[in-house]
C-alpha cells in the first residue's frame, strides 16, 4: 500500500485550546484504497486531528494536501465537497425523520440526490454494496443504536465519500456484527475508497488494517507502519508508552478470581417472569427471569436492540413492566420510584450516560454530587455548596479525572473522563446492586480496564453486578455466570468460563 | 456565472467575552430599533432623552411612578422565571394576576377575618388564587400531557371574563358608573411611603426577589430545578422528585403572579378594576429572558421596563402616541436579543461561488 504518491497528507499540524496544546506537529498520510488505523488513548488527539480534517476545527499551523495539491478546509462543507466523510460516535441523524429524509437533509451539495426516490435508491444500493440491510423509510428514532450506526455509515457513503473516517465503528456492535462491518470496510477499501479507522480494539487493527498510525499525548509516535510487521503487543506498548503494563488484546488485564463461583451470597436481584413492551407497543421482554447474587457478576450477552435497553430502564425505575416481579435485596421493587430503589442499594451505569445519567450543561461538581444531593447528604433544605465543590475536587483527584475542575462544564469532558465521573458517583458505600449497560462503549484501553477493575472491585466487596453488554469479550472477561438475551427472551445460562462459540450459538440460536 | 450562497456554522466554543458582548450588543441594538420606532411614530427627537431617561429615572416624581409600576413587574418577572427555569411556558400570567386581584378583593368585600390581619390575609388570598389558577394547566400537563402553552393562555381569557362578570355584576360599585368594585377600607390598603404613589408593596417585591434568589441558588430544590430543566431523563433516573419539584415551582409561579394582582389592588387601585395587569404575561416573559432567568437580575430589568412604561404614559398624553408602543418596544428588544443570541453560537458567511469546483467526489 506504499506505492505511488499518497492521497492525503497532513503534515506538522499544531492545535491548542486555550493554553492546552492538544496536537504537537502531528503528521498523517493516507494512501488510496487502504484501511489506515489511527490509534491512541482517549485524549491522545485523534478526534481533534480528524475534526481538523473535516473542518470542524482549524489547525493553528501545518499543511493539508490532497493528491499533492494544497487542501484548504475551513468548514465542514469544504471537506464534504472533497469527498471526505466522517461517521462519528454520536450520530448525525435527526430522530424524527426517516433515513431517506436524513440523506436529503445532508444532500445540499449533491443535486443528484435531490429527489426522494434518488436518495432512497442511493441508500439501498450503498447498503447492498457493503452488505447491510436497512429500511430507508424507517424513522431514525425507532432504530437501535447499532442500526443507527449502520444507517449513518450508509448516509455518509451515499453522499459520495471517498475518504471515510470511522470513529470506533465497532464499539456498539456485537462480535458477529463487527466482523461483517470490518469485512464491509475491507470491501470499501478494495473498491478504491480510503478508510481511516479509529478504534481501540487492537485485534481489529491487526486483522483488518493495512497501515497503522499511533498517537500519544498529541504527538505521532508511529506513522504509517505496515500492519503486517506489527504484533498486538508491539502496538499496545507503542500506545501506552514506556509505562505500559502488559495488556491483552482488548484491554482486559486480569482474570476472574478462580473459584469465586461458590462464594456468592444471597440474591440481591431477583427478576421473575418479567414482561414489558417497547415504546411502539411491541413486546420488548418476554418472561424474563434472572437472579444476581451478592459478590457475583452476571453477564447478559446479546445483540443490541433485543430488549437490553428496556430491561435497564425498567430496573432503573423509569419504565414500567406489564407483568412479573423484580426484587431488589428482598424488597418488591417494581412499584418503587428510582429514588426508593437507590435507597435499596441500586446503582446504574446506563448505556447512554449523557442522556440518562449525567447533565452536560451543568458543572462537574453538580454531576458528581447529584445523587448525594438527592439522598440529602449535602443538606435537606439548603445545600452546602462549598462542601459540594470540595468533595468534587477530592473526587476528581482520587479518580484521576483528567482535565476536570469542579466548576467545569460536564459536556466538555471526553467520554472516558465522563464515565469516570459516573463511576465515582455511582460506586459508593451504599451500593448493593450495580447495573452496568455497555459500560466501556467508546472508551480506550486504559479507561476500559479501569471500568472493568471497578466492576470487579464492586463484586469483590459483595455487590451484585448485572453487566449488560453487547461486547462478548467483555462479558467473557468479567462474568461469573453468563445469560444470553435474544428477542427479549433469556436464551439460556452458561458458566463464566464458557467459550465465545457457546455464547454465540445461544445468541444466534433463536434466529 | 457566479452565485452567492449563505452558510451557517456552529461555533466551536463561545467565550464569556463573546457571550457578554453579544448580549449587550443585542440589548443596545434592540433599544436602538425601539427608539427608531418611537421617532417614526412621531415622538420628538429633541426631548426623547428627557422623556425616556431623565423624567422617569432622575426626577423625584418620575422615579416614584417608575418604582410603583415596577412592583408588579418584578413579581411577574419572577413568576415567569420560576416556570421558565423548568422549561414550562406559563403564558397565563395575566390570568393568574387577575385571579389574585379577585382573591384579594373577595377577602376585602366580605370583611373576612379580623381587621388587623385583613391586609396580610388579602395578599395571602391573592397568592393562593393565582396558584389555584395555574393548578389547572399544571394538573392537565402532569396527568394528561396537555400542552401548558395552550392551557395557560386560554385560561387567561376565562379569568378575564370572570373579572368582567364580577365587575359588571355582583361586585359593581353602586355609587360609580364605571365597572369597578367598591373602594377598599383604609385597613385594606398598603401603606403609602409618601413618595408619589409608591406603597409598601415595594418591600414585598424586594423581599420576594431575595427569597427567590436564595431558593434558586442555595436550596436543594433550586438544584433539582437546574437538573430537571436541562435533562429530565437524568433527573428521573437519579431519583430527583421531578413531579413534586415541578408542582412546587409552577404553583409558585402562579402564586407570584397572583400576588402581583393583590399588590396592584391593595397598593395602587384600592379597588378591583378591569384595566389592571394588561400585558403582564408578555412583560413577565420579556423580563425573565432579559434577566436570563436569574432572580436578582429580574429586579433591575423590571425597573428599566417600568421606566419605559412610565415614559409611554407621557408620550401618550403629550404626543398622542398609543401606549401599545411600549409593548412594541418590549417585543423589539426581546426579539433582537434572541436573534443576536443566535449569532453568538453560529457563524454566518456569504460565499461567492464561481465555477463548480474542479475535484468532484468520485462515485
Amino acid at each position: 500500500m506504499s506505492q505511488g504518491s499518497p492521497l492525503l497528507t497532513l503534515s506538522a499540524i499544531d492545535k491548542s485550546f486555550d493554553i492546552h496544546r492538544v496536537l504537537n506537529s502531528v503528521s498523517f498520510e493516507l494512501a488510496r484504497g487502504e484501511v489506515h488505523a489511527l490509534l491512541g488513548e482517549n485524549g491522545a488527539g485523534k478526534s481533534t486531528l480528524m475534526n481538523i480534517l473535516i473542518g470542524v476545527y482549524s489547525a493553528d499551523a501545518g499543511k493539508l494536501e490532497l493528491e499533492g495539491k494544497p487542501l484548504k478546509i475551513s468548514k465542514p462543507s469544504d471537506s464534504a465537497r472533497q469527498g471526505i466523510g466522517m461517521v462519528h460516535q454520536h450520530f448525525r441523524l435527526v430522530d424524527r425523520l426517516t433515513l431517506t429524509e436524513n440523506l436529503l437533509l445532508a444532500a445540499d451539495d449533491h443535486p443528484q440526490l435531490k429527489s426522494r426516490a434518488a436518495a432512497r435508491e442511493a441508500l439501498l444500493s450503498t447498503a447492498k454494496e457493503i452488505g447491510f440491510t436497512l429500511n430507508p423509510d424507517c424513522q431514525v428514532g425507532e432504530l437501535s443504536v447499532a442500526e443507527k450506526q449502520r444507517a449513518e455509515i450508509c448516509k455518509v457513503l451515499a453522499l459520495g465519500a471517498r475518504i471515510l473516517i470511522l470513529d470506533e465503528p465497532t464499539a456498539v456492535l456485537t462480535d458477529s456484527e463487527a466482523s461483517s462491518m470490518l469485512a464491509a470496510i475491507r470491501r470499501m477499501a478494495e473498491s478504491g475508497r480510503s478508510i481511516i479507522l479509529i478504534t481501540h480494539k487492537l485485534r481489529e487493527v491487526v486483522g483488518f488494517s493495512h497501515r497503522v498510525t499511533i498517537m500519544r499525548r498529541g504527538e505521532t509516535v508511529a506513522a504509517g507502519l505496515d500492519t503486517s510487521d506489527l504484533s498486538i503487543e508491539k502496538i499496545s506498548s507503542l500506545m501506552m508508552g514506556s509505562s505500559s503494563t502488559s495488556l491483552s488484546p482488548d484491554g482486559i488485564n486480569s482474570k476472574k478470581a478462580p473459584g469465586n463461583i461458590q462464594e456468592h451470597g444471597p440474591d440481591l436481584l431477583a427478576i421473575s417472569h418479567l414482561n414489558a413492551r417497547r415504546d411502539d407497543g411491541a413486546p420488548a421482554l418476554t418472561d424474563v427471569s434472572l437472579r444476581v447474587r451478592a459478590g457475583e457478576i452476571l453477564g447478559l450477552a446479546g445483540v443490541g436492540g433485543n430488549g437490553q435497553h428496556e430491561l435497564t430502564e425498567l430496573l432503573s425505575g423509569i419504565r414500567s413492566a406489564s407483568s412479573g416481579s423484580v426484587m431488589i435485596d428482598g424488597a418488591d421493587a417494581l412499584g418503587l420510584s428510582p429514588r426508593q430503589r437507590r435507597k435499596l442499594g441500586l446503582r446504574v451505569i446506563p448505556a447512554d450516560r449523557m442522556a440518562s445519567a449525567l447533565v452536560s450543561d451543568l458543572s462537574i461538581a453538580a454531576n458528581l454530587s447529584l445523587t448525594s444531593v438527592v439522598s440529602g447528604r449535602f443538606g435537606r433544605l439548603w445545600l452546602n455548596r462549598r462542601r459540594i465543590q470540595r468533595e468534587a475536587q477530592a473526587s476528581i483527584e482520587q479518580h484521576e479525572i483528567a482535565g476536570a475542575r469542579p466548576s467545569g462544564r460536564m459536556g466538555l469532558l471526553s467520554g472516558g473522563n465522563a464515565q469516570k465521573v459516573l463511576l465515582a458517583r455511582e460506586i459508593d458505600s451504599g451500593m448493593k446492586l450495580l447495573l452496568a449497560h455497555s459500560p466501556t462503549r467508546g472508551l480506550d484501553i486504559r479507561a476500559s480496564a479501569l471500568v472493568h477493575q471497578r466492576l470487579r472491585e464492586a463484586a469483590a466487596k459483595g455487590a451484585a453486578c448485572l453487566l449488560v453488554s453487547e461486547d462478548v469479550e467483555e462479558i467473557m472477561a468479567l462474568s461469573d455466570r453468563i445469560c444470553v438475551i435474544s428477542a427479549g427472551k433469556i436464551m439460556g445460562e452458561l458458566p463464566g468460563d464458557a467459550s465465545a462459540a457457546d455464547i454465540g450459538r445461544l445468541i444466534l440460536g433463536h434466529e | 456565472m457566479s452565485s452567492f450562497r449563505l452558510t451557517l456554522e456552529r461555533r466551536q466554543q463561545v467565550s464569556t467575552l463573546r457571550s457578554t458582548t453579544t448580549y449587550i450588543l443585542g440589548l443596545l441594538l434592540g433599544l436602538g430599533f425601539g427608539l427608531a420606532v418611537l421617532l417614526a411614530a412621531g415622538a420628538p427627537a429633541a426631548t426623547l432623552l428627557d422623556d425616556l431617561v431623565i423624567q422617569v429615572f432622575f426626577s423625584s416624581m418620575g422615579l416614584a411612578q417608575t418604582l410603583t409600576l415596577a412592583v408588579p413587574l418584578i413579581l411577574v418577572g419572577l413568576a415567569a422565571t420560576s416556570a421558565m427555569r423548568l422549561r414550562f411556558w406559563n403564558v397565563g400570567i395575566e390570568g393568574q394576576l387577575w385571579l389574585g386581584a379577585i382573591g384579594a378583593t373577595l377577602v376585602a368585600l366580605s370583611d373576612f377575618g379580623s381587621e388587623s390581619l385583613r391586609l396580610p390575609t388579602m395578599l395571602l388570598a391573592s397568592a393562593i388564587a393565582g396558584a389555584a389558577w395555574i393548578a389547572v394547566p399544571l394538573i392537565l400537563k402532569l396527568r394528561a400531557g396537555v400542552n401548558e402553552l395552550v392551557a395557560t393562555l386560554l385560561l387567561s381569557n376565562v379569568a378575564y371574563l370572570l373579572l368582567q362578570h364580577l365587575l359588571f355584576g355582583a361586585w359593581k360599585d353602586p355609587v360609580n358608573s364605571f365597572p369597578v368594585s367598591p373602594r377598599f377600607d383604609d385597613s385594606e390598603q398598603l401603606a403609602s411611603l409618601g413618595f408619589g404613589n409608591l406603597h409598601s408593596g415595594i418591600y414585598v417585591a424586594l423581599g420576594i426577589t431575595l427569597l427567590m434568589a436564595i431558593l434558586v441558588q442555595k436550596s436543594r430544590t433550586g438544584f433539582y430545578v437546574d437538573v430537571i430543566g436541562r435533562n429530565r431523563t437524568t433527573a428521573l433516573a437519579t431519583g430527583i422528585p421531578v413531579t413534586a419539584t415541578i408542582t412546587l415551582m409552577i404553583l409558585l409561579s402562579g402564586a407570584l403572579a397572583g400576588l402581583a394582582g393583590g399588590l396592584i389592588v391593595t397598593g395602587v387601585e384600592h379597588r378591583l378594576t378591569q384595566t389592571i395587569g394588561i400585558n403582564t404575561t408578555f412583560s413577565g416573559i420579556v423580563i425573565a429572558f432579559i434577566a436570563r432567568f436569574n432572580p436578582l437580575a429580574v429586579l433591575p430589568t423590571a425597573i428599566v421596563l417600568a421606566g419605559i412604561y412610565n415614559a409611554g404614559g407621557t408620550l401618550k398624553v403629550f404626543y398622542g402616541i398609543p401606549d401599545s408602543i411600549v409593548v412594541l418596544i418590549q417585543g423589539i428588544v426581546l426579539l433582537t436579543l434572541l436573534m443576536v443570541q443566535f449569532f453568538r453560537s453560529y457563524r454566518v458567511s456569504l460565499i461567492r461561488q464561481s465555477a463548480p469546483q474542479s475535484s468532484q467526489p468520485s462515485t
